[in-house]
């Protein structure tokens, strides 16, 4: 046994018995802190290469609850897409804040996370990219039945509205769309539900208004046959709705791979658009349950499928990324007095990656 | 007096020293990037600007009122049901367990609902808070009640004590080291509580805090700079606890 490498130059024989066991001690204790220590970021890892390799894991981080409103996923993967393209895919479900961490850490490849979360991480230093664009038009909406006679967004003026929490891209789509009507939050009533109960809430009539997502809320309402109003904020900001992110280790180590996963979505995607029951029986074949209701849970799809397209995305391509919208976006989240944003807000080359699109 | 503090403060000053020194090293060998783990001085640092820009300093006087009152509510309820456990088999055999179901109910699961029925302002938390501190006090005050000399007791019967005289004499004198155990276990949950009750809902405490940190800011450092203070509030009030129990106590305790 050589010497102690952590006292260079002297031997075990030259340590007392006190100060050597110290020494081990304080070797033993490091070694095992960072063996159960969290895994470094930019772990190298194997890539497989060429038609005759093994498929390459890919590890896709999905929002919280399996839904129908990953089937393009769920189509990708039972068709085959992702084999085809030399990838083995697994699916995590993970809420956005650790999905956004872990794809930085490297753990999670590839996610679709809120285009909104990733300006403050990237803030933060968390090296994650929005890398292509899955809901082309921003999904966060306030919404109200018909009947309120709330029809704008300056109709909201001194209503009820009840939101899970006053962070995250509901309540910066919220003073987006305020600020679109010359209103501030503390122009409104404003009720916080934070286990997501502002839909039971405004069926019940405890509020006017809520916040929620265009393909859920709003289209539970008109299935119970109620009207509703759905105020949407991408006229006032086009702030950059859900997306796939990755992390810039990945984005260097894995682009064959995320080049290949981007497009066997986008695959699926279109797929889905022209027949959305096909993705209905992928999102059903991959989550059983899903099955029980499929009327919501077709009104539900169709109702993503349309945010899934925009006059951007017509124009330049499925997940095009509207370099644009993204600067805006920075500049309006700057602009908050409860900024989330830490120090000098990113620029959007420092946000978004677009050489994993199809070209 | 000075050496006897010395003393008793050096072991804890040795401890968080090598905590520090092996975070420190975990950071350097491991290579950890600030969002993964922030170093020491990078958690110092942020500790002290939240502090001094008045970011955490609302959040702390929300949860410590919620802290106390649901301390001080479920304490008192504790103590009282504890007694009558004590003293009746008939209470015992009767609410033992309703009590137990209670507690084995995760209070995670119970905390949204809470919010639900009585709104994600004060009142929720100090429930929530009372619920969490209930449990382990009126165990401690029931045992401790039972475990006070039997013999005292007929003293004080030959002596025409009255009810009164017994318990403020012989009971609680006799129980008073088991229920300041219950007591500081108490007092550490009681933070626990708060922080939960804060995360079913609430604009302020510093369980909202840290869902801010993690889910908004991403702001690592303000996130263990938060859990910092919420491990100092805990340790003060049980080292508050231990001073009244010393006093009142003494050597017993």
């Amino acid at each position: 046994m050589g010497e102690i490498a952590v006292m260079p130059g002297r031997t075990r024989a030259a340590l007392g018995p006190m100060r050597l066991r110290l020494a081990l001690g304080a070797f033993v204790v490091v070694q095992l802190l960072v063996a159960c220590g969290p895994a470094a970021s930019g772990s190298p890892r194997l890539v497989a290469s060429g038609s005759a390799a093994p498929p390459t894991p890919l590890t896709v981080g999905l929002g919280y609850i399996p839904s129908v409103q990953f089937a393009q996923f769920y189509l990708a993967q039972q068709a085959g897409y992702y084999r085809d393209g030399g990838l083995q895919v697994t699916f995590q479900n993970k809420i956005d804040p650790d999905l956004v961490t872990l794809v930085g850490q490297g753990t999670i490849d590839v996610g679709i996370s809120d285009g909104t979360s990733v300006i403050p991480a990237v803030s933060q230093g968390i090296p994650v990219r929005y890398v292509a664009t899955i809901y082309a038009q921003f999904p966060n909406v306030v919404y109200a039945k018909q009947a309120s006679g709330i029809k704008t967004a300056g109709d909201l003026r001194g209503r009820k509205l009840g939101t899970p929490g006053k962070y995250g891209s509901s309540w910066i789509m919220l003073q987006a769309l305020l600020s679109s009507a010359g209103l501030r939050p503390s122009d409104l009533d404003i009720e916080l539900y934070p286990d997501f109960g502002q839909g039971a809430a405004l069926a019940q009539g405890a509020v006017d208004a809520a916040t929620g997502f265009i393909n859920n809320e709003p289209v539970q309402l008109e299935l119970s046959g109620t009207r509703s109003t759905v105020l949407r904020v991408d006229q006032a900001v086009p702030l950059p709705g859900n997306g796939l992110i990755a992390g810039t280790s990945a984005i260097s180590s894995k682009a064959t791979q995320l080049r290949a996963f981007i497009a066997a979505t986008l695959r699926a995607m279109q797929e889905i658009e022209a027949d959305p029951r096909k993705g209905l029986d992928a999102a059903i074949a991959a989550v059983p349950t899903l099955g029980q209701d499929r009327r919501t849970q077709l009104a539900i799809l169709k109702a993503t499928i349309g945010t899934w397209s925009s006059d951007y995305t017509a124009a330049h391509g499925a997940g095009a990324v509207d370099q644009a919208a993204w600067a805006k976006t920075v500049t309006f989240m700057a602009s908050l007095s409860d900024s989330p944003i830490s120090g000098t807000p990113p620029g959007v080359p420092q946000l978004i990656d677009t050489s994993l699109l199809p070209s | 007096m000075t050496r006897r503090v010395l003393r008793d403060l050096l072991p804890v000053v040795a401890v968080a020293t090598g905590f520090v020194v092996a975070w420190k090293l975990l950071v350097v060998i491991g290579g950890y990037p600030t969002f993964i783990l922030p170093p020491p001085e990078v958690v110092a640092s942020r500790l002290v600007a939240a502090w001094r820009d008045g970011t955490i300093e609302p959040h702390v006087a929300t949860t410590l009122t919620e802290i106390l009152l649901g301390f001080l509510i479920g304490s008192g309820l504790a103590l009282v049901t504890g007694y009558a456990l004590a003293r009746s088999r008939l209470a015992e055999r009767l609410l033992s367990p309703y009590l137990v179901a209670a507690q084995a109910t995760p209070i995670l699961a119970l905390a949204p609902l809470i919010a639900l029925w009585f709104g994600t302002g004060l009142a929720s938390k100090v429930i929530i808070c009372s619920l969490i501190v209930f449990f382990p006090i009126a165990v401690a005050t029931m045992v401790g009640v039972r475990s006070v000399d039997r013999q005292l007791l007929e003293v004080g019967r030959v002596y025409r004590a009255t009810p009164l005289q017994v318990l403020t004499r012989l009971e609680i004198p006799g129980a008073l080291p088991l229920i300041f155990g219950g007591i500081r276990v108490g007092a550490t949950l009681a933070v626990i509580g708060a922080i939960i009750g804060e995360w079913a809902g609430g604009e302020s405490g510093l369980g909202v805090l840290i869902n801010l940190a993690r889910g908004s800011l991403f702001d690592t450092p303000l996130l263990f700079a938060t859990l910092l203070t919420i491990a100092a509030l805990g340790v003060a009030l049980y080292w508050l606890i231990l001073l009244v129990e010393h006093q009142l106590v003494g050597e017993r305790g």
